[in-house]
C-alpha cells in the first residue's frame, strides 16, 4: 500500500511540473521568439525505483513560429534555424529568436534586456534603414546610402542542449556544440526577414488543453492517493477489532 | 473465477490473501495513473489467479499502441507496431524502450533523456516509424481511476469477510467455555 501511495504521489508531482511548464508557456505566449517546452517523464523503474514516473528534463521546442509584419524600424525576424548573437555588457554572448530591437545612443541595436546584436551599428545621422534578405545593413544618410554592417545567423549542432537563460535567451554548452555564423539568404539555409516579428510558437488552445488534462490527471492520480491510504486505515483498524 | 475452497486452508488465511491481491490491484492501477504522461510507457493489467494459496494478483503488460502526438521537433520518433528501440546504458548494457524522445548529442549519436545511446531499432515486421511523432502512454485515466476504486472496494469486502470469520470464531470460543 506504501507503494502504492507513493507511486501516485509521484504521477502527482509529474503532473504538478507539467502545469508549471505549460503555465510558463503561456506567460510567455505573447514574447516575439518564445519557444515553449514541454517536460518529459520516465518509468521510475528505469532509474532503479520501483513504481511511479519521475520527470526527465523539459525540452524546448525549436519549431517556427509565425512571421508577422510589425510597426517596428529595427524589427527582424528568422524563418528557419539560427539566433541572433547578442552581447551582453559583460562581454558574454546570448543567443535569441526575439528579434525586437531598438537603437542605442552608440549606433548599436539592442533588445529589451540592453543586450546588443552583432554585426551592426547604425551612423546617427540615419534617415532610415535597410536590411536585406543576405543580412546587409544599409543606412540612409543625407550623404546618401552607407554600408554600415551585416547580421549574420547562428547555428548550432545541437540547439537542444543550448542552456535557456529563460525566456528569449540561451547559452551556448559544450554539449550544445561550437557556435557557427552564417549568412542569412542562402539556398536551404535560414532567411532574415526585416521589419516582420517572429510570434511566440505556443499556441493558446494547445496550452488550455495541456492544462486540462494536466489537470485530471492529477485529481486521477489524488485518487489513487486517497484510496491507498484508506486502504492503511483499514488495516491499521484491523488490529483494533 | 468460480470460487473453489481449497482443504488445508483456512477463512482468515483465505481472506488475507484476498486483502493482499487488493493491495496489488491498486499497486498496479498506481503505476498505471502515475505514468500517464511518461511516453512510450506500457499499462500494465492486473490478472488474478486462484491456487491452493489463495487469491493473487500480478500485472501483465498490455502492449497495445498509445496515441501518437506531433511534437515538431525531427529528432522525436514513434513506432507504430510492434518493436523497440534498443538504447545502450552507460553501463554497456542495452535495453530495450519504446520511447522515442531522442536528441543529438555534439558527436552525432542519438540519446533520450537518459542519455542512453541509440543503438538500433528493432522493428516487428509490418512496423513503422514516424519522424515528429511521440507515442503517449497507452494509460486510460478513467479506467485505471476505476480499477483504484475496485481495489479498494474488494480490500474492504476481505476485511469485512476477515472480521466476520474472527468474530464468529470468537464466539464459538465463549460458547464452548459455558459448557465447561
Amino acid at each position: 500500500m506504501n507503494r502504492a501511495l507513493y507511486a501516485a504521489a509521484t504521477g502527482m508531482a509529474a503532473q504538478q511540473k507539467n502545469l508549471e511548464i505549460v503555465a510558463d508557456n503561456l506567460a510567455n505566449s505573447d514574447v516575439a521568439g518564445f519557444k515553449g517546452a514541454a517536460e518529459t517523464f520516465t518509468d521510475i523503474a528505469t532509474r532503479g525505483g520501483t513504481l511511479g514516473t519521475a520527470p526527465a528534463g523539459a525540452h524546448v521546442m525549436f519549431t517556427q513560429g509565425k512571421l508577422e509584419r510589425s510597426g517596428g524600424p529595427f524589427d527582424l525576424a528568422i524563418q528557419g534555424a539560427g539566433f541572433f548573437a547578442v552581447a551582453g555588457a559583460a562581454g558574454g554572448v546570448a543567443f535569441t529568436r526575439n528579434g525586437e530591437f531598438s537603437r542605442a545612443p552608440d549606433g548599436t541595436l539592442q533588445n529589451a534586456q540592453g543586450r546588443r546584436l552583432i554585426g551592426a551599428r547604425i551612423p546617427a545621422d540615419a534617415v532610415s534603414v535597410n536590411v536585406a534578405a543576405d543580412g546587409t545593413v544599409t543606412a540612409q544618410t543625407a550623404a546618401g546610402e552607407k554600408r554600415c554592417g551585416r547580421i549574420r545567423i547562428a547555428e548550432f549542432s545541437s540547439p537542444e542542449y543550448l542552456e535557456s537563460a529563460g525566456g528569449t535567451l540561451f547559452f551556448q554548452t559544450k554539449a550544445s556544440g561550437k557556435t557557427r555564423y552564417v549568412d542569412p539568404g542562402k539556398r536551404g539555409g535560414p532567411e532574415l526577414k526585416f521589419g516582420m516579428l517572429e510570434r511566440s510558437n505556443v499556441t493558446i488552445v494547445e496550452a488550455m488543453m495541456q492544462i486540462l488534462a494536466a489537470q485530471r490527471a492529477y485529481e486521477a492520480n489524488a485518487k489513487g492517493v486517497q484510496a491507498a491510504d484508506e486502504m492503511l486505515r483499514i488495516a491499521d483498524n484491523l488490529s483494533r477489532d | 473465477m468460480a470460487a473453489v475452497y481449497h482443504a488445508g486452508m483456512d477463512g482468515i488465511a483465505w481472506a488475507a490473501s484476498a486483502m493482499s491481491a487488493a493491495q496489488t490491484r491498486l499497486e498496479i492501477a498506481a503505476q498505471n495513473l502515475a505514468n500517464g504522461s511518461t511516453d512510450g510507457f506500457r499499462r500494465s493489467v492486473a490478472r488474478g489467479s486462484l491456487d491452493t494459496r489463495g487469491v493473487s494478483v500480478e500485472g501483465v503488460r498490455d502492449n497495445g499502441q498509445g496515441a501518437l502526438r506531433r511534437t515538431g521537433r525531427a529528432l522525436d520518433r514513434a513506432i507504430v507496431g510492434g518493436g523497440a528501440f534498443v538504447l545502450r546504458r552507460a553501463d554497456g548494457h542495452t535495453v530495450r524502450s519504446r520511447s522515442g524522445a531522442f536528441t543529438r548529442d555534439r558527436f552525432g549519436t542519438l540519446r533520450d533523456d537518459l542519455g542512453r545511446a541509440l543503438v538500433r531499432m528493432s522493428l516487428a515486421p509490418g512496423s513503422y516509424v514516424r519522424s515528429g511523432f511521440l507515442e503517449s502512454s497507452n494509460v486510460d485515466a478513467v479506467g485505471e481511476m476505476v480499477n483504484v476504486l475496485e481495489a479498494e472496494r474488494s480490500f474492504e469486502t476481505a476485511q469485512k469477510v476477515l472480521t466476520a470469520i474472527d468474530q464468529s470464531a470468537q464466539r464459538a470460543s465463549s460458547k464452548m467455555s459455558e459448557f465447561k
